[in-house]
């Protein structure tokens, strides 16, 4: 069975076509990272999963079950997480906690180590916590049950850089337990390290699944080589996206490296560095169409 | 206990502040006007009523002002402390669901492993225990104070008032309560909450002033809550029964049609 089965999803409101036949399968157990600009469809996919909307076509089945035939027992087995995360103002984080877990009728034992995890005052009433404190109410109530498949979208948004890393530390934690992790992000920085795989989602298409190393190799590396005067004819060849200023040129090397380091090493070289390209380099080209 | 009660009691206590203050909004309302009508009461009040046009006095509900009773009736019954459980009533049926969902605070309640149905259950259930508990303090206030200034009111047509009180605002916030989950618009709620209730009230003025028009009257629920003069001639059972198979329908109503659309887009 699969965690997450999206066969040609589509779906339209307000004249628009924020899903255009979405094909996705995500595997039990595995931390799944999906990414894409704001308005790529992602917090779409998510609200179909979880039935608030319901798709104009094509299938979504969660956990072997479409969200709206599974109903509230399959809605038991989910965590979530919502992008525009809004909490009752008036009551304690305790209060609203703990009456979700009396929703789930399971998870109240997990509240104070949670919370005491992420240094989050229950006692304070959510209208006076600050943003990165509701989202950690918004964490906590959506794996504090063990759900068998967590989905959480944007769950590092406002958090500051030291709790994101606490968070993915949590969530890695939470595979291990067993939960399949389903998480949007527009950044994959964010994500690059706790993901299994990863999908770009592009105006409400899949553009790209792959693994993190995967991502990396087909992004290949990024040559900055300055040469004593001119560039010499040939030096930049087989390179993509080169450019070429004076005694500078740059590009980009896909493939082993060995090739190239020998060509340069017969050549007037200066200076030269060769880095793997970041990942958000990747995704550009991903939203450009280009992987 | 079942989802939908423990909706209930979770929005009856998250709205405990609120209630404590329309409770002594109401109670006030009975404080500032029952103690005034031994001094102006009676025969002096009727005499400024009988100065109106008959057709104003007829219409603001004054034609009885002059009785105890008919003052209770027309002012604090009929007028203020019933505009006031309105407000609260379709300002809450139409927050409940539809507000909450153009806020985005329906988004968690809805992806929980609760039915849509019951969310809706217990939100109607917590109107209609709210505007009960204002109205038992309506209710509990009205008759100390007619006690106390030794009017001719009887305990038993305050009852029967406050019941019908309660039936009208009720079923008209559980209509605004239906259309916001029907539309996921709080304003469409509120208007054709406030709408029924001020449409009723002018069809049952113009049903009084107009023979030809005195159906206006069986369809009016506001002629349905006060048109038999509960505070005098106790309970009217036609009344009752329409207003809580207005409150009935609309409650199906919504329940059915929230389960059929998109939530929150």
């Amino acid at each position: 069975m699969t965690a997450i089965a999206l066969d040609g999803l589509v779906k339209d409101y307000d004249g628009t076509r924020a899903l255009d036949g979405v094909d996705l399968e995500v595997a039990p157990g595995e931390v799944f990272g999906f990414i894409g600009p704001n308005g790529a469809g992602k917090t779409t996919t998510m609200r179909i999963l979880v039935d608030l909307l319901r798709p104009t076509a094509g299938t979504a089945r969660v956990l072997g079950e479409e969200p709206r035939a599974g109903g509230p027992a399959l809605r038991a087995r989910l965590g979530y997480l919502p992008g525009e995360l809004v909490l009752d103002e008036r009551a304690t984080a305790r209060e609203l906690l703990a009456h979700v877990a009396t929703v789930r009728g399971r998870g109240a034992e997990r509240i104070a180590p949670l919370a005491e995890r992420f240094d989050l005052d229950l006692d304070r009433r959510i209208g006076e916590l600050s943003k990165g404190n509701k989202q950690k109410v918004g964490l906590v109530q959506a794996v504090m049950h063990r759900p068998e498949l967590a989905l959480l979208d944007e769950p590092t948004s406002g958090l500051d850089p030291l709790l994101q890393r606490e968070f993915l530390a949590l969530v890695r934690e939470e595979r291990d337990a067993g939960t399949t992790v389903f998480l949007s992000s527009h950044v994959l920085s964010e994500l690059e390290d706790v993901a299994d795989r990863v999908a770009l989602i592009r105006e409400g298409r899949i553009a790209v699944v792959d693994d993190v190393a995967g991502l990396r190799a087909a992004a290949g590396q990024r040559l900055d080589v300055e040469f004593e005067g001119a560039v010499p004819a040939g030096a930049m060849e087989g390179l993509d996206e080169v450019r070429i200023d004076g005694a500078r040129a740059s590009g980009v090397w896909r493939g082993a490296p060995t090739p190239l380091l020998a060509r340069l090493a017969g050549l007037p070289v200066r200076h030269v560095t060769l880095r793997d390209r970041n990942l958000e380099e990747i995704v550009l080209d991903a939203y450009r169409g280009d992987a | 206990m079942s989802a939908a009660l423990r909706e209930a009691r979770w929005q009856i206590r998250r709205a405990r502040r609120g209630l404590v203050g329309w409770a002594v909004a109401l109670a006030a309302v009975a404080g500032v006007y029952i103690p005034f009508y031994p001094a102006i009461g009676g025969d002096q009040l009727q005499g400024m009523v009988d100065a109106l046009p008959p057709e104003l006095s007829q219409a603001l509900g004054y034609d009885r002002i002059g009785s105890a009773a008919g003052f209770v009736t027309s002012t604090v019954y009929g007028l203020l402390g019933m505009a006031l459980l309105l407000v609260l009533a379709v300002g809450t049926g139409a927050r409940t669901v539809a507000g909450e969902e153009e806020s985005g605070l329906l988004e968690l309640s809805v992806a929980a492993p609760v039915r849509r149905t019951a969310l809706v259950d217990g939100r109607a259930l917590a109107l209609v225990l709210r505007t009960a508990m204002l109205v038992l303090v309506l209710f509990a206030a009205s008759a100390a104070l007619v006690r106390v200034s030794d009017m001719d009111v009887a305990v038993g047509g305050l009852a029967a008032g406050s019941l019908q009180l309660w039936l009208f605002t009720t079923a008209v916030g559980l209509v605004a309560l239906a259309v916001g989950a029907a539309t996921g618009r709080r304003v469409v709620g509120v208007a054709v909450g406030a709408g029924l209730a001020v449409g009723g009230y002018v069809a049952d003025a113009i049903a009084g002033l107009v023979p030809d028009a005195a159906w206006l009257a069986d369809v009016s629920p506001y002629a349905w809550f006060l048109g038999g003069d509960p505070l005098v001639a106790g309970v009217d059972p036609g009344g009752v029964l329409r207003l809580v198979a207005l409150g009935a329908v609309a409650w199906l109503t919504g329940r059915t049609l929230i389960g059929r659309r998109d939530l929150g887009v």
